[in-house]
């Protein structure tokens, strides 16, 4: 389990670096996976094994590891032009402040919830819900906004689960309908903003203001 | 069912006529005003029977109305009674003369408007009857939104549309004061009866808070200084009869809202609140007078004059305050009847005079009175019944407009003589402004009176002027008539507004010394009049008769065109509204800041050949210097606002994470 914590920390670090559209899609399958893996851990650990230990892993892993990557880089195979792809902002500012996030998840694991065991999966789940949060904020392409979002979900998530140890199996269905079908209509959205507006940068939208 | 239930009753039935066909609107129309004129009627009729049995007291309970349902209620005491009456009398003569007036607005929104008139009449009364806070305001409310449609009628014009939500905006104003009155009122009582209200156990600076809130409140709804911003604009927008209920009526109904805060919520514990509202009065009146002297739009005159009325009513009541605080309960109560009388008297005047400036806008399609001139001709009875409403206001002998003023400056004299040293300077400025407003008053109406019906025409547009049809000379009549007979007999009228404050009995200093004052004989009662007519007739007689006597000798009458220089007089040579009150304009320069414009537009030389145009505008001071700056501030502060206000999705998501951390870092601090 720490492993995977620090592999955590490590990708969503990686995450506010990437620019490029196709290995920030790859990272957040890996992101994904590692909370698909943390999920059967905690499933094991706290459940007495079962099918319903293994199915909130199955789901991430079905859902946010196959899927909505699989999606999501269909749509950017559609995007021809390079720049698109590749944008040059500069993303130390997104990578200071999960630095800031990192240690302020930590203080608060130890203001709020003294003498919990997860400390360190609850710094890093705050980390994570927050990088999703400045992935929003700070990127002005949309599918970036995508991966935010899911990096979001992942963060809250996890954090329930840590919290509850294993929700109840309808809301747990419940949520990945939830976030399957926000992708859809992302995935579907961006793809006609592209046609509508011939880009994907979501300043463009401004001009939609009354 | 009390009889008196059934004039809001024939109000909602005449305010039903707006549903009608419009293939009957003419009939929608005489229905619904004869629904208001009867219905008007009849709460005259019981609210009178009422006021004048005021010692008797018929009704058990001494309650003229009193019920509840549900959380409404309704309560209607002494202090309602007058102000009923003032609402009956001027909505069922104002009825009549609606009934040939409003006819101009045929296809033009006449149901809505005649609808809306009842209901305007129905929540005025509402907030007369209303028996705790939340009615009240319910009724205060409904009767600020229809007024605002009845001043909005003619909404194709660009400037009523602007004077419409002017008022509509500074009545929502006095609405919340009033409303944070009563709000802090009810939760200290935890009621929101007007009973329970009486019996609070406040403290005295939260009584003083509660007192500072009601008197804005009820201050911007009588159009005092310098909340009167919307008034001398919604007047004249408004059309003419409802422009003289306007105010003749529901500026009354927050005098009556004023009454019922300081006498029965908050008392009379202090010296400056009677000192505020005396001062704020005073400055009302006399400016208020001022600006009526320098404008030319007939209804604006009229609009600034309703400013210094109830100025002079509001001065009344502030003077009634100090000599109560004073322990002068006695003295105090003819300074409260002074300001129930000048309200009675107020509101037939301003009635009059607003509908005959409708007479005059009906007969030439203006309200500019530079264009008139010699309309007593083409219109002689609307001609005369002005004359004595001018007089009225004016405040002269044989007229109601003198009554209620004299009492005021007796309760202002009697203030000067027992107030003692600390309030004394502020008497004697009382004096002079309240001399000033009177000699203004006479300049102003001398002038519309003048103006507008005397002289020679000044334009083409009187050629066409004619007699108005017969309601609504009418109406006009009976007004006049009712101002005379208050002017020559007082007294009934005095006594029974009197008679609120003391339950039918007489006052006692009146009969005493201070009869003296009064009337010049030792005992008020058996006099007349408060002011004795009599002694006015002898003096003028023997005034009349002197030059009558002087004249007498010179028979010999030369009838000759009048000496001009060797030209022949025309119409341009009279004086011009603005002529008359360029003294004024001069004396007050300080005060009124009038801009004025020149432009040649041709000149071939300094002495001849010139054409020149020239602008006289003055400007509301108040406006000028308080609302504007307040209005910048306020866009200004909007327009800062906005910065946040960006558009950007991201931006405010941005906003949800800042508030997020701000608050987790809060949390763990």
């Amino acid at each position: 389990m720490e492993y995977l914590v620090v592999f955590l920390i490590l990708v969503v670090f990686l995450q506010t670096r990437i620019m490029e559209l196709h290995r920030a899609t790859y990272l957040l399958a890996v992101q994904s996976a590692i909370i698909a893996g943390s999920c059967v851990i905690v499933g094991v650990s706290s459940g007495g094994g079962g099918f319903h230990a293994f199915l909130p892993g199955l789901l991430t892993l079905g859902v946010k590891v196959i899927f909505i990557p699989w999606a999501i880089l269909r749509l950017i195979g559609e995007i021809k032009d390079e720049s698109e792809i590749n944008s040059n902002i500069n993303v130390n500012y997104s990578s200071l402040a999960a630095a800031f996030f990192l240690v302020m998840g930590y203080i608060l694991a130890d203001r709020l919830l003294p003498g919990t065991i997860g400390r360190d999966i609850f710094a890093a789940t705050f980390l994570t819900i927050m990088t999703g949060l400045t992935l929003i904020v700070m990127r002005r392409r949309a599918i970036m906004q995508i991966v935010g979002l899911i990096t979001l979900e992942n963060g809250i998530y996890f954090f329930g689960l840590l919290m509850t140890e294993g929700l109840p199996l309808i809301v747990e269905l419940g949520v990945f309908l939830d976030v399957l079908i926000a992708v859809v209509v992302l995935v579907i959205l961006t793809g006609r903003m592209r046609l509508s507006f011939m880009t994907t940068d979501t300043g463009v939208m401004r001009k939609l203001k009354g | 069912m009390d009889l008196i239930f059934l004039s809001p009753l024939l109000f909602l039935l005449g305010t039903a006529t707006i549903l009608w066909p419009k293939s009957l609107e003419m009939a929608a129309h005489y229905v619904g005003m004869m629904f208001a004129a009867v219905g008007s009627a009849v709460l005259l009729y019981k609210s009178g029977l009422y006021l004048i049995s005021a010692g008797v007291l018929e009704s058990a309970d001494g309650w003229l109305v009193t019920g509840r349902w549900g959380s409404y209620s309704l309560n209607a005491d002494l202090w309602s009674a007058p102000f009923l009456v003032i609402t009956g009398l001027a909505g069922f003569i104002i009825s009549l003369y609606g009934m040939d007036y409003a006819k101009g607005y045929r296809g033009n929104g006449l149901r809505a408007l005649t609808g809306q008139w009842n209901l305007f009449l129905l929540s005025m009364v509402m907030v007369l009857l209303a028996g705790d806070a939340f009615t009240f305001i319910l009724a205060w409310e409904v009767m600020a939104l229809v007024s605002f449609l009845l001043v909005n009628h003619e909404s194709s014009k660009k400037e009523t549309v602007s004077a419409a939500y002017q008022y509509m905006i500074m009545t929502h104003l006095g609405t919340a004061a009033i409303l944070v009155a009563f709000y802090i009122l009810g939760s200290g009582v935890g009621s929101f009866s007007f009973t329970a209200f009486c019996n609070n156990k406040l403290p005295a600076d939260v009584k003083h808070i509660v007192f500072c809130f009601a008197f804005a409140g009820f201050a911007l709804k009588s159009g005092l200084m310098p909340l009167h911003v919307w008034l001398p604009n919604a007047h004249p927008a408004a059309p003419s009869h409802v422009s003289a209920l306007m105010s003749g009526v529901m500026l009354k109904v927050a005098v009556y809202g004023f009454g019922r805060f300081v006498f029965q919520f908050i008392g009379i514990d202090t010296l400056w609140q009677g000192g505020l509202v005396m001062t704020v009065g005073l400055i009302s009146a006399f400016l208020g007078v001022l600006y009526a002297n320098m404008e030319k739009d007939m209804k604006r005159i009229l609009a600034y004059s309703s400013v210094e009325n109830m100025g002079i009513i509001f001065t009344g009541f502030g003077c009634g305050m100090i000599l109560k605080h004073l322990g002068l309960e006695a003295l105090s109560l003819v300074a409260f009847t002074a300001v129930l009388v000048h309200a009675f008297t107020h509101s037939l005047m301003k009635c009059l005079l607003f509908m005959s400036a409708g007479c005059v806008m009906h007969a030439t399609g203006s309200k500019n009175i530079e264009i008139m001139g010699g309309l007593a001709k083409k219109m002689p009875w609307t001609a005369f019944f002005t004359l004595i409403g001018s007089m009225s206001l004016a405040s002269l002998p044989f007229t109601g407009g003198l009554v209620g003023e004299w009492l005021t400056l007796q309760s202002l004299y009697t203030l000067a003589v027992n107030g003692g040293d600390e309030i004394r300077l502020l008497v004697v400025f009382g004096l002079i402004l309240m001399g000033l407003t009177g000699a203004l008053a006479l300049g102003c109406f001398v002038r519309l009176f003048g103006v507008v019906f005397l002289g020679r025409c000044r334009s083409k547009t009187i050629d066409k002027a004619h007699e108005q049809p017969f309601f609504m000379v009418l109406a006009l009549g009976i007004e006049a008539a009712l101002i005379i007979a208050v002017g020559i007999f007082p007294s009934p009228l005095v006594a029974a507004m009197e008679g609120i404050f003391t339950g039918g009995n007489a006052v006692v200093p009146m009969a005493t010394d201070f009869a003296l004052l009064w009337s010049g004989t030792g005992n008020f009662y058996n006099q007349l009049s408060a002011y004795c007519p009599i002694i006015f007739a002898v003096i003028g007689l023997a005034l009349f008769g002197l030059c009558y006597l002087s004249i007498m000798g010179n028979t010999l009458v030369r009838s000759e065109v009048t000496w001009n220089c060797g030209t022949y007089p025309t119409a341009r040579q009279q004086y011009s509204a603005t002529g008359f009150s360029k003294p004024l304009r001069r004396a007050f320069d300080f005060i009124l800041k009038p801009r004025r414009e020149k432009v040649y537009l041709e000149k071939e030389h300094d002495y001849f050949g010139r054409i020149m145009r020239f602008n006289l505008f003055v400007p509301d001071r108040f406006t000028d210097r308080l609302y504007h700056p307040i209005e910048h501030f306020m866009v200004r502060i909007s327009s800062t606002l906005l910065m946040i206000q960006q558009g950007s999705v991201r931006l405010y998501i941005a906003y949800t994470m800042i508030a997020m951390v701000a608050v987790l870092l809060w949390g763990v601090m």
